[in-house]
């Protein structure tokens, strides 16, 4: 007798912590849905402790509750102040009103009648047939959950596809144009079939470099043809294109050089440009 | 001038024919903080490295009708070190399999008076350019992340603007020749930077 007394004690104990618990988690689960309803996180918390508050109960240490009855001993229509502290505030009065909803053991009538009913139908449809009516729905319920992030994955990427540009294929063709032979980027030429090639306008120096250049052409005789270097780019002729033209229609000889003596004069046209680029600069 | 493809000529002795092997793309500005991302988990674990480099390219107008390119490069953040001059050949047309841009390729660190050696030999400067990007390395892939610059007054690097609002984005091997399989392992790194950049095979020659 004694032993199950304390036994009542200390499960009574355990399960009003639980259900402490559960009620300031309920209690803040309210004041979100009513202010923070954007955030909602607390149902894994308030199923949490809705199954440690079942786990508690169905302990083998717990004597069974329903073999206890709880009668109320005295009613009074009279605040208790005693009462008021322990409810915080929300049952002032233990009085007839009260007794009914706190103390209640079973639901309502009708409330009862409709869960015998459910009981009922539960039991006359068979095992099996509960069985596939489960699995449908198990399947039911997972195919919509699929549907679901399958939409919410899909409406993100959508959303960001327009800035998820993350490349130029025509900054591309540019720069590897530029790194691999210079389109855009001289100052000294244009860059021959775009015109969107046409830089600044050359310095000074660098013009008359270009027409020093120009002579060095004529002057040194490099055998060169004239196909060739229209079709090229890479060229280091000088800048505008009106001199271009003719830079290419001089005369150039041929084979009457011999290299060595090409090489020795381009070297002593090279001083000469040297010269005059310090003189310029 | 222009050497035949290497892989016909006759091993004589002396230095190993190198090749490398290349594939470019390019990322635009607001992408490039997430590429950099991607890439320091994907590559080799080393301080995250930068660099700012000044490369220009000269050409000697030779016999033939190509002229022939050399590219100097020397870096403007680094003092001391030593300027790197560059040799690239005509890209090797290779069957349609291969991933990668394949070219001969001659690397060789020259002293500082490597601008003045060149227009004694004739060189002309066509074209300079200033680079600051980033560089990765996985194994013996480089990745090199950079953007371009114009120099606006020929001669200085300090005036310069931004050639375009994307970073030009290239994954190297230097290799012997012969090694297939490295463009293949390249390829596959290719495949895990989809989609923020495609490196692709561009050919010069089409862009001209």
């Amino acid at each position: 007798m004694q032993r199950e007394g304390k036994q009542l004690e200390a499960s009574l104990d355990a399960l009003l912590s639980q259900v402490a618990d559960l009620k300031n988690s309920l209690g803040s689960f309210i004041y979100k849905l009513e202010n923070e309803y954007d955030r909602l996180t607390c149902f894994a918390l308030l199923s949490g402790q809705l199954n440690t508050l079942n786990k508690v109960l169905k302990h083998e240490k717990t004597p069974l509750f329903r073999n206890q009855v709880i009668i109320p001993l005295v009613l009074s229509p009279d605040r208790d102040e005693d009462l008021m502290r322990q409810t915080e505030g929300r049952v002032p009065v233990f009085s007839h009103e009260v007794v009914p909803d706190h103390l209640r053991t079973k639901p309502d009538p009708e409330v009862e009648e409709q869960e015998k009913q459910l009981t009922t139908d539960a039991a006359r449809i068979g095992a099996d047939v509960a069985q596939k009516q489960i699995q449908s729905l198990n399947k039911m319920c997972s195919n919509l959950l699929e549907k679901i992030s399958k939409e919410e994955r899909e409406s993100e990427s959508g959303g960001l596809r327009p800035n998820k540009q993350t490349f130029n294929p025509a900054d591309t063709n540019a720069l590897v144009a530029a790194v691999a032979f210079g389109k855009g980027l001289s100052n000294w030429r244009p860059s021959g079939s775009s015109g969107s090639g046409q830089p600044g306008q050359p310095g000074t120096g660098t013009i008359l470099t270009g027409a020093s250049g120009l002579q060095q052409v004529q002057m040194t005789g490099a055998p060169s043809q004239q196909q060739s270097i229209l079709s090229g780019v890479q060229m280091a002729q000088a800048g505008q294109p009106g001199k271009m033209p003719s830079g290419i229609k001089t005369n150039i000889k041929s084979a009457s050089m011999h290299p060595y003596q090409w090489f020795v004069s381009s070297m002593e046209k090279t001083a000469a440009v040297k010269s005059q680029d310090l003189t310029q600069h | 001038m222009e050497a035949p493809p290497v892989t016909m000529m006759p091993v004589t002795g002396g230095t190993i024919n190198m090749m490398e092997y290349l594939l470019q793309g390019s990322v635009l500005d607001h992408s490039l903080e997430s590429l950099i991302h991607r890439l320091r988990g994907l590559c080799d674990n080393m301080e995250p490295e930068t660099f700012l480099d000044h490369e220009m390219v000269f050409l000697l107008k030779g016999q033939q009708a190509s002229p022939f390119v050399l590219r100097a490069r020397r870096s403007m953040d680094r003092a001391g070190a030593p300027w790197h001059l560059r040799y690239l050949g005509q890209p090797e047309v290779g069957d349609k399999n291969r991933h990668a841009l394949v070219r001969n390729c001659v690397d060789i660190a020259t002293s500082e008076n490597l601008t003045d050696f060149l227009m004694e030999m004739g060189f002309r400067m066509d074209h300079e350019f200033v680079a600051k990007g980033h560089l990765f390395r996985k194994g013996i892939m480089k990745i090199m992340v950079y953007k371009i610059f114009r120099i606006l007054v020929p001669g200085s690097t300090d005036s310069t603007e931004a050639l375009s609002l994307s970073y030009l984005v290239e994954l190297s091997v230097v290799a012997p020749a012969g090694q297939d399989m490295v463009s293949d392992d390249m390829r596959n790194f290719a495949e895990q930077l989809k989609p923020l950049v495609h490196l692709e095979k561009i050919d010069p020659k089409r862009l001209m």
